[in-house]
């Protein structure tokens, strides 16, 4: 009797925190490794290659949490840093630039929130659709070849350095995580957004707009991913047809890991954050001891199939037990 | 024909419409369309596409999805390609299908056991797989291809199936025949082929009826695995090459031709024969635009935006018919 008394808060903790305890894990485990992963240059540059993929992160946490998924997140990132360098090619001043690429983000997430809400589509297919759609976009705009921005101070939006140490991408990721953190906690709209993923009818006949919101959901999620790609073009001073190939289904499984459910109505804002950081964590980790590069993706694949996998079968047991 | 029921067929069928319309202005604008050549083209590559698609039509009428067929290419190809030399070309045929085989059944063992029962899962966990797959053959090769006539001994079954005809059909035509014909007899005179558009119909309702919904999901995604591995071995035979991220793309492809022909993405309806146009169509399309001269680029766009359409106008007639 003692020993099940003790073990089951343990084991609630094991479930319930998965990432940071793998991420501490990780971190432990890197101390015996005589690697450069303790430098502040790589704890700083580890922060902010994460941050574009933290900032789409966040979007996708607010339509999963209401109950949809949007896999165009990458072909929104794709196109609309794309849109931006061409755009500041062409001589638009560099925020307009930037608010026409962010714009575009919205547009799409609305009509990917059209077409799921109103007519009542399967999510999951339909923005898979708009990912393919929006990678052959991107492909027609660059001629499937790498751009890059021809005035310099586009390179500084993501990589102008605050105090000389801090560098403004980091801030923006900063910024956006507080926004949407606030946005799921302490509004009515967030609140909204669990009901309807919790459970849709309910939160319909408890007079909430489910269809206004669950929209909006959408819209976010392609705002974030079009300044995650606005960010990312400013950081690597390029646009390229590829960059989004998998961006979706790495922000899914590192979302999943963090604690937020496929299912809708479970997670939050905070908890993506840490699952992507963890997800950075582990491959950087990687690199550092030198793991080849295929072997790599083997792991990285077993490792998303298996959390996704916890994610149904933590489900499954659930189900029975009610 | 009444003009009101010519009205309600274009609207319940506006892609095929569509695409016959391509076709006509086609034929009119290029005068290559119609020759001989470029309908054996057609015919080419209608190979490997169409037995994947056959494959999926099951997974899609039984209520999943899979998106690790071209995962399953990539590794069915390489090593298929890789073991005509040490073993010899009929046991490295054999050792390709298994090797499909038991994708297949690891996809539905994850699926089963996971209780990942909705499209939606299913559809990221296939997604996974397809990763590790991908990664397995890039490992496998050390990322690099396979060259077919590189091989030193005989791979004469290849070169049959790549270039070869019996009569006036060629080889893969013949494989496609007897694959059509056998899933059609299942699907249409047997207990598991039953089985699949009820348990795509309604999961619930056809387990508690006492459809044996679990044998049915193994069944499916087996089915799936097969046919894939028999797409990635006339793939694989036509390009006489077998490179380890060449079934990139296929998945999507494969998806848009059996919902293209009608199959209903929800589960439950749908048809082996309904996928054998879509898969038509899709290709005829893709060989129209490229006459006329448009970049595979704007083919891409389209790709997903008929996707987008399709499933759209698949729920809107639904919804139409009073479901």
């Amino acid at each position: 009797m003692l020993n099940i008394k003790l073990t089951q808060p343990i084991k609630n903790v094991l479930s319930a925190q998965k990432a940071p305890l793998a991420m501490l894990l990780i971190f432990i485990t890197m101390l015996f490794f005589k690697t450069p992963f303790y430098t502040s240059y790589n704890l700083i540059d580890l922060v902010n290659s994460n941050s574009t993929l933290l900032i789409v992160a966040m979007g996708f946490t607010v339509v999963l949490v209401a109950g949809g998924v949007d896999l165009s997140v990458g072909g929104v990132m794709t196109v609309s840093g794309i849109i931006a360098i061409q755009l500041i090619n062409a001589g638009v001043a560099i925020p307009i630039a930037v608010l026409v690429s962010i714009l575009f983000g919205a547009i799409i997430g609305a009509i990917n929130g059209y077409l799921t809400v109103y007519q009542n589509t399967e999510p999951f297919i339909i923005t898979l659709g708009m990912g393919v759609l929006l990678t052959g976009v991107a492909q027609q705009l660059t001629t499937a070849r790498p751009i890059s921005c021809t005035n310099p101070d586009f390179q500084n939006l993501a990589n102008y350095k605050l105090f000389g140490q801090i560098p403004v991408l980091i801030l923006v990721m900063i910024a956006t995580v507080i926004i949407v953190v606030w946005i799921l906690r302490s509004t009515s709209f967030g609140r909204n957004c669990y009901a309807i993923g919790g459970d849709y009818e309910v939160a319909k006949y408890s007079g909430i707009n489910v269809l206004t919101t669950k929209t909006l959901t959408f819209v976010i999620s392609g705002v974030t991913a079009a300044l995650a790609g606005v960010m990312l073009s400013s950081w690597v001073n390029s646009g390229n047809s590829t960059y989004g190939d998998q961006t979706a289904l790495y922000i899914a499984s590192a979302v999943v890991v963090g604690g937020t459910s496929f299912a809708g109505g479970i997670g939050g804002a905070f908890k993506s954050l840490l699952g992507v950081m963890f997800i950075g964590v582990l491959s950087n980790a990687f690199n550092m001891i030198q793991i080849d590069s295929y072997i790599q993706q083997l792991l990285v694949g077993l490792f998303i199939v298996g959390i996704i996998w916890l994610d149904c079968y933590d489900r499954k047991l659930k189900k029975e037990v009610v | 024909m009444t003009t009101q029921s010519i009205i309600s067929f274009i609207r319940n069928n506006l892609i095929i419409v569509g695409i016959f319309i391509l076709a006509i202005i086609t034929a009119i604008v290029e005068p290559n369309f119609l020759t001989t050549e470029n309908l054996q083209n057609i015919m080419r590559q209608f190979g490997p596409l169409i037995m994947l698609s056959l494959g999926m039509t099951f997974i899609i009428m039984g209520g999943f999805i899979d998106l690790s067929v071209g995962g399953i290419i990539s590794l069915v190809a390489v090593v298929t390609v890789s073991l005509i030399d040490p073993i010899g070309q009929v046991a490295a045929l054999l050792v390709g299908i298994t090797v499909g085989l038991i994708c297949g059944l690891i996809n539905s063992f994850l699926i089963i056991k996971g209780g990942a029962l909705k499209q939606a899962e299913a559809l990221f966990l296939t997604y996974g797989m397809s990763v590790v797959y991908t990664a397995i053959a890039l490992i496998y090769t050390g990322a690099a291809s396979v060259f077919l006539s590189y091989s030193k001994t005989s791979f004469s079954i290849f070169t049959a199936i790549g270039e070869g005809f019996v009569g006036p059909v060629s080889v893969t035509f013949v494989i496609f025949m007897v694959c059509l014909l056998i899933l059609y007899i299942i699907e249409s005179r047997t207990y598991i082929g039953r089985s699949i558009s009820l348990t795509g119909g309604n999961m619930t309702a056809a387990r508690l009826a006492g459809i044996p919904t679990e044998r049915t999901i193994v069944f499916i995604y087996a089915v799936c695995g097969i046919m894939a591995a028999i797409g990635a071995v006339v793939l694989a035979s036509r390009v006489t090459i077998a490179s380890p991220i060449m079934g990139k793309g296929y998945e999507t492809q494969a998806i848009l031709a059996v919902v293209v022909g009608g199959t209903a993405l929800l589960g439950g309806k749908g048809s082996v024969i309904r996928t054998v146009i879509g898969t038509l169509l899709i290709i005829m399309m893709s060989n129209c635009l490229n006459l006329l001269g448009v970049t595979t680029y704007i083919q891409y766009m389209l790709r997903g935006a008929i996707l987008i359409l399709a499933i759209w106008l698949d729920n809107r007639k639904q919804y139409s018919e009073g479901y």
